[in-house]
């Protein structure tokens, strides 16, 4: 699939006025998240790393958003949501047993761990997960489509577009302080905001230069 | 010789590890770094009022009684943000604002709790609100007797007008030259903002179904004021203001509060409040700075909004009162009532760049103001912009995608078009707070929600889907799909009455259990309408607090005269 | 800077006043050429208010890089018609002119259109924020007055300066007024939308009225040599044009990020170049007293 923002990237506009100090601080903070796990264990992380490889496919071209990575800092941070279903524990007891539930499914369907899995077999194991199908005793009560729905999928997605190379793609002007927007209508953009291809990359990529 | 700058070590603390509201002085949101001076209140010394929570309710409330003459200390368990140093342009950064600590949520149609309608900051949910700020429809204050559902309110409409008109000059609202819908209101202290692309979807939309629509009264200023700066349009209002422009109560009702001699103390999470032998509340007991505290006081006031409050409540049973504080109704708690917060998507051709500008640009409240429709209450409907975590998170768990079709329909974002109603749901007694086993942080009982839909709430989704799936559809955007299931605004579970049965507070937002604790948030709404509450939540507050001087002036406040 | 501009300008007042004397049609040239001035004054504000705009605009539609070649084409008139001290109208400067006010009829043209095709049609919002139906005025009064400027300059030796039959004078005072009051009706609209939060915003939808019902007062009433109060009146106008523009460019600099910001708030903040629009008129207004005090019959 061709890139729909040719050339835009809005780490480009680090030093413009879009960004402020605090916001720098911030976004630097998230690009420096340790590459390794500091509270899954290896086999944990490498297994929340499978699972985010379904549901956020990323392309081979670029380096990839670290989305097993900020997972298990928000697990090190132990920031919550405010909420949960009467059978989900908080967060991180729901992560730790997900993850082994899911192992012994995919042990007890497979007879290997769900990382060892093919893509089809993996994607197969979550399906059944989203749609209830999962009965296995590791679950220990907990919901496995509230699990899917509440804390894998909703986990995966918003670490993944928390990335500033996820924000490229989808053409995202990204921060915006002090400096916020000046043309809001139809089809209008301000110089500092992503130019889509519309059929003409190599001029939409010229205008992304520019946007810092 | 360097100058001194002692607040430089301040400024930089984090806010949300050590209070700033205390020493004298709280922080200034208007200047980075900066300090105001602020009087301070003895905890063993009773102040007049004590409020707990500082947002639309208890923040417009403090402003009120402080000016009014009365002592007053408010009590907030998050932290003072100054918004010029301490946001980032993040969502997942500023997700600081709100309430994440630990709830149960349950029940047929449970709530998702959190960012959407939780705030846990001086300012409360106004740090974070979406700023739509609406007037009820004058019949939903009888909605019993006039529209046949739910309950009256003891308060008369044409006394909320002026209290409404109150609290748009206070904030001043951007807003309409002339709005559609309801009786006459004065002229909004500012102009509306201009429409981006996703406000004139909507516009075209109704004009192709042929119902009105207006510019959306926002609490974000359109001109400068002060030293607040006018709105940049940078779209990130639900995760925080970083210019001021947004008038939430954190750069509105606090610092006039703290100018006219209120303290207000950061970080103090209340626990329990306290009752003499008497059956009168004395005081509350608060964990600050890793220790519990008791403060004072001649009247309590809660305002945590519809579920804090219940909360609280029902952590402070005494002997005298096993079922929790002003229950003798039994309704704390009870009669919990949400918003529909349904939505229609689609793709449009043109670029829409939601992103850019205030999410609600422009609404219709038509659905609000006709009648011919199969169920009760009203709707008004929005134009939207959410931002790329909130877009990706509805794609994924409200439509259900994941995997490639994931990222591709997030390839589309910036030619998303939306509508996203506010409908009324209806009072139901089997909605609501109780409290659960686990225990929070504090070492509190947390919340229990339990939430359920009616018949009547399903028929009015059903009608708004309906309805704005067509205004997408004329306006011929593709891919058009509904997102059924999210809900927003919490209110109703310490109701307003006449009656001291059926009811927990008078029309003075008084318990009739306890004649010097009040309560004034949300939780007071005995029916919520289709609107956003903030609006009227700050009205009731500034009601309050005249009710309040005129009772004390007639030394009312110690007793009741009459029941 | 203004202070040796002045001086220099005095001089030249006093050296044209000698002249009077010895040639009346002189006095035709000097007022002409005080339109030229107020011409070039109100062909800068378009020109940078355009531009700036139509920069908003992102110039989707061609015609919208016209006013700006336009006003370029009649400062450059002004300028030459302010250095020309020969009593003859010039064909080129008086084509552009007529060009100048054309642009101005169809850009207003162009802005009617672009507001009745927004959804709310002639409503607050698209006054407020679709393309400024008013603005396009300036550049036909930025037109009309280097217009008028020829026709006056063009007037026979002996013969008082006359415009569409009207004496010069009298009609220059009318156009001027007219064009102050339509100016203020602009900066009454921008202001009202910012809700008048400074209190300075009043002047330009005060002054300004109280200028043209002057004005206009000198265009019917009995002749009368010393109007001193017009007089004062258009100069305070003048300068409350300029200092228009320190009040915005203060404003720039207190919208979120200040000039640092520049990208946005020149663009959203008040407009710097709006002003002195006002000044361009109570120039052309001074220019009219001038023609009504030296011909008496004009």
């Amino acid at each position: 699939m061709p890139d729909r923002y040719p050339g835009y990237d809005v780490l480009a506009k680090r030093h413009t006025p879009s960004w402020n100090e605090q916001t720098r601080r911030v976004i630097d903070r998230r690009l420096a998240v340790p590459r390794t796990p500091r509270f899954l264990s290896d086999h944990e992380f490498a297994t929340v790393q499978a699972i985010a490889a379904e549901v956020v496919p990323q392309p081979v071209h670029r380096p990839p958003v670290p989305v097993a990575a900020l997972i298990d800092a928000k697990l090190l941070d132990d920031i919550q949501d405010g909420f949960r279903a009467a059978d989900m524990p908080r967060q991180r007891t729901a992560w730790l047993r997900g993850l082994q539930a899911l192992d012994a499914e995919a042990q007890a369907a497979h007879g290997a761990a769900f990382r060892a899995l093919t893509a089809e077999r993996r994607c197969d194991l979550l399906l059944q997960m989203k749609q209830g199908a999962l009965k296995h005793d590791s679950w220990g009560g907990m919901s496995p489509v509230n699990f899917f729905k509440q804390r894998l999928l909703h986990d995966i997605v918003e670490a993944y577009w928390s990335h500033p190379t996820a924000w490229n793609e989808i053409g995202w002007g990204g921060p915006a302080s002090p400096r916020g927007y000046v043309r809001m209508g139809y089809d209008e953009r301000d110089p500092w905001e992503a130019a889509e291809a519309h059929g003409d990359a190599d001029a939409a990529s010229r205008k992304n230069r520019h946007v810092g | 010789m360097p100058m001194q700058r002692p607040e430089r070590t301040a400024m930089l603390a984090d806010p949300l590890a050590e209070p700033r509201g205390k020493d004298g002085r709280a922080p200034d949101v208007f200047r980075p770094g900066g300090w105001v001076p602020m009087r301070q209140y003895r905890e063993s010394e009773p102040v007049d009022f004590l409020i707990v929570g500082t947002g639309a309710g208890g923040g417009t409330l403090a402003c009120r009684l402080a000016e009014a003459g009365f002592s007053v200390v408010g009590l907030d368990a998050g932290p003072w943000f100054r918004p010029l140093d301490d946001f980032a342009s993040d969502e997942a950064e500023q997700s600081k604002l709100y309430w994440t600590d630990d709830r149960i949520s349950t029940g047929a149609n449970p709530l998702q709790l959190g960012s959407n309608n939780s705030g846990k900051a001086v300012g409360g949910s106004t740090v974070h609100f979406a700023m739509v700020s609406l007037r009820f429809r004058p019949e939903w204050f009888r909605a019993r007797t006039l529209l046949g559902y739910g309950a009256d309110w003891p308060i008369d409409w044409r006394e909320m007008w002026s209290y409404y008109a109150e609290v748009e000059q206070a904030l001043k609202i951007a807003g309409p030259i002339s709005y559609p819908w309801g009786p006459k209101r004065p002229r909004y202290p500012y102009r509306a903002h201009e429409l981006n692309a996703a406000a004139l979807a909507l516009a075209e939309g109704c004009e192709k179904l042929g119902v009105a629509w207006s510019e959306t009264p926002l609490a974000t200023l359109s001109a400068p004021r002060g030293l607040a700066h006018p709105c940049v349009y940078r779209g990130f209002c639900v995760t925080g203001c970083s210019t001021n422009a947004k008038q939430s109560a954190l750069v509105t009702w606090i610092p006039h509060a703290v100018a006219a001699g209120a303290e207000l103390r950061d970080l103090s999470m209340a626990g329990r409040i306290e009752v003499d032998a008497a059956g009168r509340a004395v005081g509350v007991h608060y964990f600050r700075e890793d220790a519990w505290h008791f403060q004072q006081a001649r009247n309590v006031v809660v305002a945590g909004y519809a579920i804090e409050t219940p909360r609280l409540l029902l952590n402070s049973t005494t002997d005298r009162y096993p079922d929790g504080l002003a229950n003798s109704s039994g309704l704390v708690g009870r009669y919990l009532t949400v918003q529909a917060n349904q939505a229609a998507w689609g793709l449009s051709k043109r670029e829409i760049r939601s992103y850019k500008g205030p999410p609600s640009l422009a609404l219709t409240e038509h659905w609000n103001y006709d009648d011919r429709k199969d169920f009760f209450g009203g709707y008004c409907y929005m134009s939207q912009g959410p931002l790329p975590q909130l877009w990706a998170n509805t794609l994924a768990t409200a439509r259900g995608l994941w995997g490639a079709p994931l990222m591709e329909a997030m390839e589309n974002y910036n030619h998303q078009v939306g509508l996203k109603i506010v409908g009324e749901m209806m009072p139901q007694a089997n909605n609501r707070v109780t409290l659960a086993d686990d225990k929070d942080q504090y070492g509190l009982p947390i919340a229990r929600v339990e939430y359920a839909w009616c018949d009547n709430d399903r028929r009015l989704i059903d009608h708004a889907l309906d309805f704005m799936t067509q205004a997408l559809q004329a306006i011929d955007a593709s891919d058009i799909w509904q997102q059924t299931d999210d809900t927003c605004h919490i209110n109703g579970t310490a109701r307003m009455g006449i009656d001291p049965r059926t009811s927990v507070v008078d029309a003075d937002c008084r318990s009739w259990d306890i004649p010097n604790l009040w309560i004034c948030d949300g939780s007071v709404f005995p029916t919520v309408g289709g609107v956003n509450p903030s609006l009227t939540i700050q009205a009731i507050a500034c009601r309050t607090a005249n009710r309040i001087r005129a009772l004390a002036a007639r030394g009312e406040l110690e007793r009741r005269a009459h029941v | 800077m203004t202070a040796s501009r002045q001086a220099l300008q005095s001089m030249l007042d006093q050296l044209d006043a000698l002249q009077i004397e010895a040639d009346r049609c002189a006095a035709t040239v000097r007022a002409a050429r005080r339109l030229n001035r107020g011409s070039a004054l109100l062909a800068a504000s378009v020109l940078m208010d355009s531009a700036v705009e139509h920069y908003r605009g992102n110039f989707t539609n061609r015609a919208m890089y016209t006013p700006l070649l336009i006003s370029v084409l009649t400062l450059a008139i002004s300028a030459h018609g302010t250095t020309d001290r020969r009593p003859a109208s010039h064909r080129v400067r008086h084509g552009i002119a007529v060009a100048a006010a054309a642009t101005g009829l169809a850009g207003t043209a162009f802005h009617i259109r672009n507001v009745l095709k927004r959804p709310g049609r002639l409503d607050w919002q698209n006054l407020f924020y679709g393309a400024p139906v008013g603005a396009p005025m300036a550049i036909l009064l930025a037109g009309l007055l280097g217009s008028a400027a020829e026709w006056v300059r063009d007037t026979p030796n002996h013969m008082p300066p006359r415009l569409f039959g009207i004496p010069a004078g009298r009609a220059l005072a009318a156009l001027s007024g007219l064009g102050l009051l339509c100016t203020s009706g602009e900066a009454a609209l921008l202001h009202f939308r910012g809700a008048f939060h400074n209190r300075a915003m009043f002047a330009p939808v005060t002054l300004p009225p109280i200028g043209a019902a002057l004005l206009l007062n000198a265009a019917v009433a009995p002749k009368c040599r010393e109007r001193w109060l017009t007089r004062v009146w258009l100069q305070l106008i003048m300068l409350m044009g300029l200092t228009g523009v320190g009040f915005h460019a203060w404003g720039i600099h207190r919208a979120m990020g200040g000039w640092r910001n520049w990208s946005q708030n020149v663009v959203d903040g008040p407009p710097l170049p709006a002003p002195p629009s006002f000044t361009g008129l109570a120039l052309a207004g001074l220019a009219a007293l001038g023609l009504l005090r030296d011909h008496e019959d004009a």
